[in-house]
C-alpha cells in the first residue's frame, strides 16, 4: 500500500514535550478501512497534527467516499 | 424494494407518458421533440422525428388531418397549434433525412389487396419486417383515393416517390391487375396473409361473407385475412386513420405468420388516451400564426414563430416545487430507479446516498402529485433499509442523533405533575427545538396554562424521536416512542398539549391511543393572555410542513392572530402545500447547501416579513436574515425585544437554552437543586460572530469545544505557537475528533478555530 504524504512547515510545537514536530510515519483509519500516511507529530509523545486544510479537505473527501463504500 | 414494488412505484409517476398530441395521433408522432426541433430552427432534426413514425412522410406532411389538434393543450390558452401547416413546411423545405432499416428476410408470403394509403402502409411495414410483400391493384397507379387531391396538394412526383420507397423496401407492386372472384380465392390460397385495403379493393369480391373485422386486429371471418382503411366506414374519412389501420393490419399478419397473440398488448396502438399532466396556468396565452401566404404556407421564421408556441406538454409539478428534486435532477420515477440500483450495489459506490439522506420527507410532492407518488416514504423507508443492512454513513445524522440524545438526557429532559398538584389533567409539551430557540415562550407559555387550565398541567421536556425516525433508526425511535408513552402513563394519562406539529404527527401515528393535541387548538379556547402585541405590519404566515394534514391545528393559528389583530397574509404555498425550511429529514444536515436552499426557498413565497409557529421554520428563515416572529412571541410578548428582529440561536446556543430552561425551571417552579453539569461545561468561550456562523456550519457546537480545552489544559497535551502563544488542541469525545485554536485570556478562553474530522489517528484508539 502507498503511502500518501500530508508533510508541511508548521509553527506548532508540541508544548508537553517542548519539541517540535517532525514527520512520522502512521496508518489512519475509517469504517474499516486504512491508509498509511505521514502527517507531523511530535517525536516524544506522538502527538499528530492534523491541519485544518486537510481535515476539511483531503480527509474529508475520503471519509465521504468511504461512506458510500 | 422488490422489482414488483419498483414496478407499481415507476407506474405512479406520469412525466414519461405521451404528451396529449402524440397519444391522440393514431400512429403517435412526437409531436413535442417535432415542435422543439423546428423551435430551434432545426428544420432537418424535425424531418427525422416524422420520417421515423410517418410511412411516407412527402405523403402524410402534405394531407395530415391533425387528429391530435383538438387535444392539443396550447388550445386551453390561445389556439392549439397548427401542427398540420408545421408538417408541411418541413416536408416542403426538406428530402428525407432517415431511411429506417429493412430486417433480414423472413418466411411468410403476404398479399396486400387494394394499393390505397393503409395498403400501402401495411405492404411498407411487412417489408421492413422481412416479410416477402406483394401490393396488388386493379388501379393502374398505387393511391387509392388520394389521387382524388388536387395537384397543388399532392403533385405526382410524390406518388413517384412512394413507389421508389416501397420497391427500395422489396415490395412487389402490380398494378392494372384483373380481379375477380376467381383470382382473389386463388390469390386467398396462395398467401399465407392477406391484408384487403377497402380503399381500393372490393369486398364482394372475397369468397366469404365479411362480417364486422375485429377492431383491435383488424382479423377478417377467415383466418389469415385482414382488412380496414376505407373510406365509407362510419367515421369521418381520415388519412391518419388509413396509415393507422394499415399499420395495425401489418401487425396483426406478423403476429399471425409468428403464430402468437393477436391481442395480446395492443392497447396503446392507435388514438388512445394518456395520464399525461400539464398545468397551463404558468403560460401567457398566444394566438396561432398564420402565414402571410396561405397558399405557399410557412415560411421558416413563420414556421418557427408558431413551433415556438408548443409549451412541451409534461407534468413535472412535485419537481416545479421542490428544491431537493431539482437538486438531484430527478423526477420521481427516475428517482426511485436510481434509489433501487443505489440499494442493488453489493460491493462498488453507493453513489445516490447522499440523494436518499437529503429528502426532507416533506410530502409536499406527495400532495402535488396527480397520483400520489409516495417520495418521502420511499426514502425513509430505505433509510431504514440501509441502517438495517449496515450501509447508513454516519455523518448525514450523527449531529442530529446525539441533538436528540442530549434533549432526552438528564440535563433537558424534564417530567413532572404541575407544582403543588400530584395529578395532571393536561401536560405541556413543548418540544425539543422550541425550549432551544425560545426558552422564554416555554416558561410564559406554561405559566398561562397552569393558570387557566384545572386539574394540574404537567410540563414534559424532551423530544419525541423525529430525528430517529427520518434517519431510519427504527429501534431508536421506537424505544424513545416507548420512553414517552411510559412517562405519560406514569403521570395519569394527561391530555398531551405539544407546541411543536412534527411531535404531534408523530404522536398522532405512533401513539393513537393517547390524548394529544396541539398548543394552538388549545390556546384558541381560552382567553388571550395579558401583554400580547401585534406587528405594525402584515405578516406572510409560514406553516410548516409537519403540519400538512393538520387542518385544525393550522385553523386554531389563523383564529388566534386574527384575536391578537395581526394582519395575516397567505401565499400559494401554505396549508397542505407548505415547503419544509430544510430541517425536515435531516436535510440541512446530510445536504447542507440544499438545506439552505430549502429555507432560501420557503422565504422567497413572499416578500413580506413572516411568522411562524415552528421553532425550526422560524430559526431557519431567521438565520438567512428573514424578518421572521414565533406566534408565541406576539401571545406573550416581551416589551424589550421585536420578535421580527429576533436571531437564529445557533446550535449551540439552542443546546444551553435547553438545559438551562430545565434548571430554571427546577429552581422557579419546584424548588429543587440545580443538576450539576460537568466540569468543562463551566470553561467560558469568547467567539466572534464571524467564527461563530463557520463553526455552526461545520456543526462543531460550544460544549465540543470546552470539552477539548478542558481535556488540554487537565492533560498539558496541546501543541504551541512559540510565536504568538496559542494553542491548538485535539479531543475525541465519541465518533469526531475536534480541534481548536485558542488562547487563554482573563476571562476565559478565546477561541480563534476550529474544525472536526472522523476519521481516526493511531493515538485515538489508544
Amino acid at each position: 500500500m502507498s503511502t500518501f504524504s500530508f508533510l508541511e512547515a508548521t509553527v506548532w510545537h508540541c508544548a508537553g514535550c517542548n519539541q517540535p514536530l517532525q514527520p512520522a510515519k502512521m496508518q489512519v483509519t475509517y469504517l474499516n478501512s486504512a491508509f498509511d500516511v505521514e502527517l507531523m507529530a511530535c517525536p516524544s509523545c506522538g502527538f499528530t497534527l492534523v491541519p485544518e486544510s486537510l481535515a476539511v479537505g483531503k480527509m474529508l473527501e475520503v471519509e465521504q467516499l468511504l461512506e458510500d463504500k | 424494494m422488490d422489482q414488483p414494488q419498483l414496478r407499481s412505484l415507476e407506474a405512479r409517476c406520469i412525466q414519461e407518458e405521451q404528451p396529449f398530441c402524440t397519444a391522440a395521433c393514431p400512429i403517435h408522432v412526437d409531436v413535442r421533440a417535432f415542435m422543439t426541433a423546428l423551435a430551434k430552427g432545426d428544420v432537418r432534426e424535425a424531418r427525422k422525428i416524422l420520417d421515423r413514425t410517418m410511412p411516407f412522410p412527402d405523403i402524410l406532411g402534405r394531407i395530415c388531418d391533425q387528429p391530435c389538434r383538438p387535444h392539443c393543450k396550447r388550445g386551453e390558452i390561445g389556439d392549439p397549434l397548427a401542427i398540420g401547416r408545421l408538417e408541411q413546411f418541413c416536408v416542403h423545405a426538406t428530402q428525407t433525412v432517415v431511411k429506417l432499416p429493412k430486417l433480414p428476410a423472413k418466411g411468410g408470403k403476404v398479399a396486400v389487396l387494394g394499393a390505397g394509403l393503409s395498403g400501402m402502409t401495411a405492404a411498407l411495414d411487412l417489408s421492413r419486417k422481412g416479410r416477402p410483400t406483394i401490393l396488388i391493384t386493379g388501379s393502374p397507379a398505387i393511391g387509392g383515393s388520394l389521387h382524388q387531391m388536387a395537384l397543388s396538394i399532392l403533385p405526382k412526383e410524390v406518388f413517384v416517390q412512394a413507389e421508389a420507397t416501397l420497391t427500395g423496401y422489396g415490395v412487389a407492386i402490380q398494378t392494372c391487375t384483373t380481379l375477380d372472384r376467381q383470382v382473389v380465392a386463388s390469390l386467398l390460397d396462395e398467401y399465407d396473409a392477406v391484408y384487403c385495403d377497402w380503399d381500393d379493393f372490393d369486398a364482394s369480391l372475397l369468397p366469404f361473407a365479411l362480417g364486422t373485422p375485429d377492431p383491435l386486429t383488424l382479423a377478417l371471418e377467415r383466418d389469415g385475412c385482414f382488412g380496414g382503411g376505407g373510406v365509407g366506414t362510419s367515421q369521418p374519412f381520415s388519412v391518419m386513420h388509413q396509415v393507422e389501420n394499415g399499420r395495425r393490419a401489418a401487425l396483426s399478419v406478423e403476429r399471425h405468420l409468428q403464430q402468437v397473440s393477436l391481442t395480446a398488448q395492443r392497447e396503446k396502438e392507435g388514438a388512445c388516451t394518456t395520464r399525461m399532466y400539464t398545468v397551463t396556468k404558468d403560460f401567457a396565452p398566444a394566438a396561432e400564426m398564420l402565414p402571410n401566404n396561405a397558399e405557399t404556407g410557412y415560411t421558416f421564421d413563420e414556421a418557427q414563430q408558431e413551433a415556438c408556441r408548443c409549451i412541451r406538454c409534461e407534468c413535472m409539478e412535485c419537481v416545479k416545487q421542490c428544491v431537493y428534486l431539482q437538486e438531484y435532477k430527478e423526477y420521481p420515477k427516475t428517482l426511485v430507479r436510481k434509489i433501487y440500483n443505489n440499494q442493488a450495489i453489493v460491493q462498488g459506490t453507493r453513489n445516490a446516498n447522499k440523494m436518499i439522506t437529503a429528502c426532507s420527507l416533506c410530502n409536499q410532492c406527495t400532495v402535488i402529485c396527480p397520483h400520489d407518488f409516495p417520495v418521502a416514504e420511499v426514502c425513509r423507508s430505505t433509510r431504514v433499509e440501509m441502517v438495517e443492512t449496515g450501509h447508513m454513513p454516519p455523518s448525514p445524522h450523527d449531529f442530529a442523533l446525539e441533538d436528540m440524545q442530549f434533549s432526552l438526557g438528564e440535563f433537558c429532559a424534564l417530567s413532572r405533575h404541575q407544582p403543588g398538584s400530584d395529578s395532571s389533567t393536561y401536560l405541556f409539551y413543548p418540544g425539543c427545538q422550541l425550549a432551544g430557540s425560545a426558552p422564554e415562550s416555554v416558561k410564559q407559555t406554561y405559566g398561562f396554562l397552569t393558570a387557566q387550565l384545572q386539574g394540574g398541567v404537567g410540563l414534559m421536556l424532551g423530544c419525541c424521536g423525529i430525528p430517529a425516525h427520518w434517519a431510519g433508526r427504527t429501534t431508536l425511535f421506537a424505544e424513545t416512542m416507548a420512553a414517552f408513552k411510559a412517562e405519560v402513563h406514569r403521570l395519569g394519562q394527561p391530555t398531551v398539549i405539544t407546541a411543536c406539529s412534527s411531535c404531534l404527527s408523530m404522536f398522532k401515528k405512533f401513539a393513537p391511543e393517547l390524548t394529544t393535541t396541539s398548543l394552538w387548538e388549545v390556546l384558541d379556547t381560552l382567553p388571550l393572555p395579558q401583554g400580547h402585541s401585534r406587528p405594525e405590519k402584515p405578516l406572510a404566515l409560514h406553516d410548516p410542513c409537519t403540519a400538512r394534514e393538520q387542518q385544525d391545528l393550522r385553523a386554531s393559528v389563523r383564529s388566534l392572530c386574527t384575536k391578537l389583530g395581526i394582519e395575516v397574509v397567505e401565499h400559494d404555498y401554505s396549508g397542505e402545500l407548505a415547503d419544509c425550511c430544510g430541517y425536515g429529514g435531516l436535510m440541512q444536515f446530510a445536504n447542507k447547501g440544499l438545506g439552505k436552499k430549502a429555507v432560501q426557498h420557503k422565504a422567497s413565497r413572499s416578500g413580506l416579513d413572516g411568522l411562524a409557529y415552528c421553532a425550526m421554520c422560524r430559526d431557519n428563515l431567521a438565520a438567512q436574515g428573514r424578518p421572521v416572529a414565533h406566534l408565541l412571541e406576539y401571545l406573550f410578548a416581551a416589551s424589550d425585544q421585536d420578535p421580527l428582529a429576533r436571531s437564529n440561536p445557533g446550535s449551540s446556543q439552542r443546546h444551553e437554552n435547553r438545559a438551562r430552561l430545565k434548571s430554571d425551571l427546577l429552581a422557579d417552579l419546584w424548588q429543587g437543586d440545580a443538576i450539576a453539569r460537568p466540569a468543562h461545561t463551566a470553561i467560558r468561550l469568547q467567539i466572534s460572530q464571524e467564527l461563530e456562523d463557520l463553526l455552526n456550519s461545520r456543526l462543531i457546537l460550544a460544549e465540543d469545544m470546552q470539552k477539548v480545552i478542558h481535556h488540554a489544559e487537565q492533560t498539558g497535551r496541546y501543541l504551541i505557537n512559540p510565536a504568538n502563544k496559542r494553542r491548538l488542541a485535539k479531543y475525541r469525545p465519541v465518533r469526531v475528533t475536534y480541534w481548536v485554536e485558542y488562547e487563554p485570556t482573563e476571562q476565559g478562553y478565546l477561541v480563534c478555530n476550529g474544525y472536526s474530522h472522523r476519521m481516526q489517528l493511531p493515538e485515538d484508539s489508544k
